[in-house]
């Protein structure tokens, strides 16, 4: 993917970090080198975009259901019987 | 952002009693229910079973408690539990028809997708996606690998960060990345298929100025 122009940073090395840029998890440096880079090549702005936008798809279709109460009265209730009965052992993995 | 944050306890576990023990545990790590139900209900596809798998998790954490490491992530570690349970219990049970071997499925996927991206990205594509409904998402989202699906879920909803996730996977960090890497191509590939299929996507270059909806 290029749009043939010469970069400082080449489209492979973007594309390659692509996943960690869009993470936040590359360094400064070569946040400052892709961000650099994306201004100048539309391909690779655009191959960002589209992960970008996979990603919030995911967000808007994943909906965020609580926890029924009786899952958590029944859980409470397990840890509450040690607090109130401290001798019994936790059972083992 | 609290989400990165350790929940780290500050008393020194060893020492304390199991009415102690409890009372922390109640307080600290009951916090991430809804999550961690969340989760399971993804993983399972099946309240019920999201119930137990939770159950499960809570019930293994707090036995483990006692040797849980202090100021390491109780988030990431409660999420591991839960991994690791519905691998052991549920995922072996359910024998799901998709494979779960993600690193060995999705080579051709991923070269298909490199040769696709060598012409560029349509924004064409962008627009179809986006009128996909949640159904194809959640569809795109049951299609693809147990791992990959995973990854994306713990860094897109669950915001956790690489470490925390080769954490929770017991995986390396670069590991995590290419997981992540290649489920968010996969599931591009699967909505631009559904796009097409829905005549949202030609399948032939689009020309420019085509119709919004």
């Amino acid at each position: 993917m290029s749009c043939g122009r010469p970069h400082a940073t080449p489209c492979t090395q973007v594309v390659a970090s692509l996943t960690s840029y869009i993470d936040g998890e590359v360094g400064a440096e070569e946040y400052r080198l892709i961000a650099i880079h994306m201004s100048e090549c539309p391909p690779c702005e655009r191959e960002e975009q589209m992960v970008r936008r996979v990603q919030a798809l995911v967000v808007r279709a994943t909906s965020q259901a609580a926890a029924p109460e009786t899952l958590r009265a029944r859980i409470r209730a397990t840890i509450v019987e040690y607090d109130v009965n401290p001798s019994q052992d936790a059972p083992r993995e | 952002m609290s989400e990165f944050t350790d929940n780290a306890i500050a008393e020194p576990t060893q020492e304390l009693s199991d009415a102690q023990l409890a009372s922390i545990f109640e307080a600290d790590a009951l916090v991430y229910l809804d999550q961690l139900y969340g989760t399971a209900l993804r993983m399972t596809r099946n309240p019920t079973d999201a119930e137990d798998l939770v159950q499960d998790t809570y019930a293994k954490a707090f036995a483990a408690f006692r040797s849980y490491k202090q100021g390491t992530n109780l988030r990431a570690w409660l999420f591991r539990i839960l991994r690791n349970t519905f691998i052991n219990n549920y995922r072996r049970a359910q024998r799901q028809p998709m494979s779960d071997s993600a690193e060995e499925l999705s080579d051709g996927q991923l070269l298909n997708l490199e040769q696709r991206s060598a012409g560029g990205v349509r924004s064409a594509e962008i627009e179809a996606l986006e009128r996909l409904g949640d159904e194809d998402i959640t569809a795109a989202l049951a299609a693809i690998p147990e791992d990959f699906r995973t990854a994306v879920f713990l860094a897109d909803i669950e915001g956790f960060s690489y470490k925390e996730i080769a954490e929770i996977m017991e995986t390396p960090v670069g590991t995590v990345m290419s997981r992540l890497s290649r489920g968010r191509k996969a599931l591009r590939e699967l909505l631009a298929d559904y796009a097409k299929e829905r005549g949202l996507l030609e399948d032939a270059p689009v020309r420019d100025g085509g119709d919004r909806a």
